[in-house]
């Protein structure tokens, strides 16, 4: 009976901190300490461990049992270490020997019978395990699915304290999965049930949107309520280039650490599409918490963020999507240090053109100037300026909901998206610019070149609607993703006239 | 001077009543002097008004007050004045004073008033501004209330037109109401006016407008209506001006359309259909300035001159806005052309966008 230790891992943001659960049995009055910075989900384990260890048969000595979470500078939070604890006290007290875990990390939440249950974050915890030399882990059972998607570590599912016990005696065989992402991949088209076919007519919002994906552009839709703003928004994902192996388990890890995963498949295939109601709290968009965790829109990383009711929006909530909106990442700074979570995706916002919706149907709109004026200035100016495409929704008619033949799928859109793509990624080789959305002054200027007559009449509509710099740069930006969908070298004059349609109103056009 | 000043702008007091006082005591001066046992000896001032002017001797800094109407470069003309409108002297209840900043109409030539509903169309709005225009490029004053909507238009095409306009105003004439009409308020002074009955400084109330309404028809010979809703703050305007013995045109427009049936009402009453502003013109009695304004013909200049699918497009759009979906309906072109000749249009100006992918026509 001595000192044992074992390895586990806590998560602090998107990083994974290996932890080594150390534990100590000794002579002297009996008593259970836990050390290391613990929350107090983490020290309330002691109560857990101490439970399950008697009621998976064994005797809990009556001498000083001290354990300690190392490094004792990072902070622990959840029930992950029930497990490790449990572990590294019945291997002081000689249960079984302590070489067996070498190389192993373990984790898992106990229940007080000692059975084993699932936790959050398995998939980035087993992948720095691997960086870090691991070649085995035991995790719950529910779980294994999760940790098995990283290739070549072998992945122990277990049930039951007293199973393990067991197993680590060499008493008993664990199934053992050794990882690979193949199991996962199979099924990629499968999920996909929404289609573009779906929708019939509301061509301009489907062309809006293809440029919007092939250019990583914001979009706005505009429209009275019930024009099908939300059905469309869902499908964007399927018009997204489907993501790489590297982008799923970027976007799972995410997932993951919120225990947001599925159990039977866990890596995620598709493109994320979330939406957010309007009265969302900052913290839940953006992300937050003492150790931060992923909000919203790192969850649409790599797919969708939909706002509808835009307008509705608390303003200070929206203001703090100006940020990620740039940097393509939100950094969320605490006391304990820096956080980065990702935040790459497509907003589409949707808005009604007024408060009851119907203008400019005069008939239907009870809307005073005022009160639309007022309507449309929550949404700030700021926040506009980082949306680049415009368009209105209309209302859908009976024959939309009824007919659905003849629609162009999913699927042939994607194949113009990819193509629009590539070319961008061939043009940006080099550079660390995906797509023609992140193109700054500098770079229009070389991407963005203008022939005499494309010029005229950039000219022409700067004087006529009234542009600003800005807004002209975002025409640029979109004309640049329309010419690429066409496969032309050149910004033509259809282009930009295609894209001066897709643009923001300024505020003095809105009545 | 300054005490006629003082009469006028007692509150509570009405025109008539202040009339009768003055005709009765001379002039303001001797009315600001009666004793008060003797006014309230007067059989036709009750109580309350007593104690208004009363209140108004004791209270009003009158001395200060009227240089501040100097400062403002605002004109006090009371009825009795020289250059008091004479159309308003033959209406049945005109005002004590008018406060000026500006000018007045001038007594020789036409006015019209386009008055209408604020909250209109950009087709009441797009007309009221084609017939301000026109009317005033020959030589006709536009009065108007400078209100939102139909009023401002109206008053903003008579500045294009080169005319004369006056904004007769439900405030002080040093109040700007509504506020976002602050550039049209200091135009319309540089070529017109601005006309209140009330004293500087008196803030828009909604009791206020109903008044206002009769002194521009009461300025006016003709009065437009534009657009009006079937209870509308126009028809009372209309009413004004017939009681006044004034003509009254009204702007058809579609029968589903809400902002027409207080016009379609007028007419059915008897007013005057507006058809085009040639027509009100000689109707009007006077010769036409210029032969620029012919409508149809300029449309169809603009057709002309327009490539082929701008052409479907142009001839899709009208004064009510249509979105993309209808327009592709309507057209048969894809979403790409459809944006394409759109665009094409509004940078040629013929066309306008109004809300989001909603076009209108512009001429």
């Amino acid at each position: 009976m001595s000192f044992s230790t074992i390895l586990s891992a806590a998560i602090q943001g998107l990083h994974v901190d290996m932890i080594h659960v150390e534990a100590d049995v000794s002579n002297g009055l009996p008593v259970f300490h836990m050390v290391g910075y613990l929350s107090s989900e983490v020290r309330e384990a002691s109560e857990r461990v101490r439970t399950a260890i008697h009621n998976s048969g064994f005797q809990i000595p009556a001498k000083k049992m001290v354990v300690n979470l190392a490094p004792a500078t990072v902070r622990k939070k959840g029930a992950s270490f029930d497990l490790p604890i449990a572990l590294a006290i019945l291997s002081s007290m000689g249960i079984f020997p302590g070489e067996e875990l070498r190389e192993t990390l373990v984790i898992g939440e106990l229940s007080l019978d000692g059975s084993i249950k699932e936790v959050p974050g398995i998939l980035p915890i087993v992948m720095q395990a691997k960086e870090e030399g691991c070649r085995r882990c035991i995790i719950p059972r529910q779980n294994v699915r999760e940790g098995a998607l990283v290739r070549g570590m072998e992945i122990i599912g277990a049930e039951h304290l007293k199973e393990i016990c067991r197993y680590l005696n060499q008493e008993e065989e664990l199934e053992a999965v050794t990882g690979g992402m193949q199991e996962g991949l199979q099924d990629i088209q499968e999920k996909e049930a929404l289609d573009y076919s779906d929708i019939k007519g509301q061509e301009a919002v489907k062309r809006a949107m293809e440029v919007a994906v092939a250019g990583g552009h914001n979009l706005l839709l505009i429209g009275p309520p019930g024009s099908g703003k939300t059905m469309m928004a869902r499908r964007v994902p399927t018009i997204l280039p489907p993501p790489a192996l590297e982008e799923s388990i970027e976007i799972t890890k995410i997932y993951s650490i919120l225990g947001m995963v599925d159990k039977e498949r866990p890596l995620i295939t598709g493109r994320p599409f979330r939406s957010v109601h309007h009265t969302v709290t900052k913290t839940a968009l953006a992300g937050g918490g003492m150790i931060p965790v992923p909000g919203e829109i790192s969850l649409a990383h790599g797919g969708v963020l939909f706002l509808d009711e835009l307008a509705e929006f608390q303003k200070p909530v929206l203001e703090v999507l100006r940020q990620p909106l740039e940097e393509r990442q939100i950094r969320i700074t605490r006391a304990l240090g820096n956080f980065v979570f990702p935040a790459d995706f497509i907003l589409i916002c949707a808005m009604n053109p007024c408060p009851c919706g119907n203008y400019p149907d005069y008939n239907r709109c009870t809307c005073t100037p005022v009160k639309i004026q007022q309507y449309l200035s929550r949404v700030s100016q700021p926040f506009l300026d980082r949306i680049d495409i415009c368009v209105e929704a209309p209302r859908l008619e009976y024959e939309a909901l009824t007919d659905g033949g003849g629609q162009e799928s999913s699927a042939k859109i994607r194949g113009r998206v990819c193509a629009a793509r590539k070319v961008q990624q061939k043009r940006y080789e080099g550079r660390r610019i995906l797509t023609n959305s992140v193109l700054g002054v500098n770079e229009l200027k070389e991407f963005c070149h203008l022939g005499k007559d494309e010029e005229a009449l950039m000219r022409q509509a700067f004087g006529a609607l009234g542009l600003t710099a800005r807004t002209y740069h975002k025409i640029l930006k979109v004309a640049r993703t329309i010419a690429d969908l066409d496969g032309s070298e050149r910004i033509r004059q259809q282009h930009l006239k295609e894209a001066i349609g897709y643009r923001t109103m300024d505020k003095k056009y809105w009545r | 001077m300054r005490y006629e000043y003082w009469l006028a702008a007692i509150p509570i007091l009405t025109d008539r009543k202040k009339r009768l006082l003055r005709e009765e005591y001379g002039d303001a001066k001797a009315v600001y002097y009666i004793e008060e046992i003797q006014l309230r000896f007067l059989d036709y001032l009750e109580e309350r008004e007593v104690e208004a002017i009363l209140r108004a001797k004791k209270t009003k800094d009158v001395e200060k007050e009227w240089e501040r109407l100097a400062d403002q470069n605002i004109r006090f003309v009371p009825y009795y004045d020289e250059e008091y409108p004479k159309r308003l002297l033959q209406t049945a209840d005109p005002p004590y004073a008018l406060y000026v900043k500006g000018s007045l109409p001038r007594e020789e030539g036409a006015s019209a008033a386009i008055v209408g509903a604020r909250k209109c169309t950009p087709y009441g709005e797009q007309l009221a501004l084609e017939y301000g225009e026109y009317l005033a490029s020959n030589g006709v004053q536009i009065i108007s209330g400078m209100a939102k909507g139909v009023d401002g238009a109206g008053q903003r095409g008579a500045l294009n037109g080169g005319g004369r306009t006056y904004g007769i105003l439900g405030c002080g004439v040093d109040i700007c109401y509504p506020r976002e009409h602050i550039g049209l308020y200091m135009d319309i002074q540089a070529s017109g006016g601005v006309i209140s009955e009330k004293p500087p400084g008196c803030q828009p109330l909604p009791m206020y407008f109903p008044a206002r309404n009769r002194i521009i028809s009461g300025l006016s010979d003709v009065l437009l209506v534009m657009e009006a809703r079937q209870r509308s703050g126009s028809l009372i305007t209309a009413d004004l001006a017939l009681e006044q013995g004034k003509e009254v045109y009204a702007l058809p427009g579609p029968v589903t359309s809400q902002l027409s049936i207080g016009c379609h009402q007028l007419i059915r009453q008897g007013a005057g259909i507006l058809i085009s502003p040639e027509e009100l013109l000689a109707d009007l009695g006077i010769r036409n300035r210029s032969t620029e304004h012919k409508a149809e013909q300029k449309s169809d200049k603009i057709e002309k001159t327009l490539e082929n699918h701008e052409n479907v497009v142009y001839s899709c759009l009208g004064l009510f806005p249509k979105g993309l979906d209808q327009l592709t309906a309507e057209t048969g072109l894809g979403a790409r052309e459809l944006l394409d000749g759109l665009i094409s249009l509004e940078l040629k100006g013929s066309i306008r966008e109004i809300s989001k992918n909603y076009y209108i026509r512009v001429r």
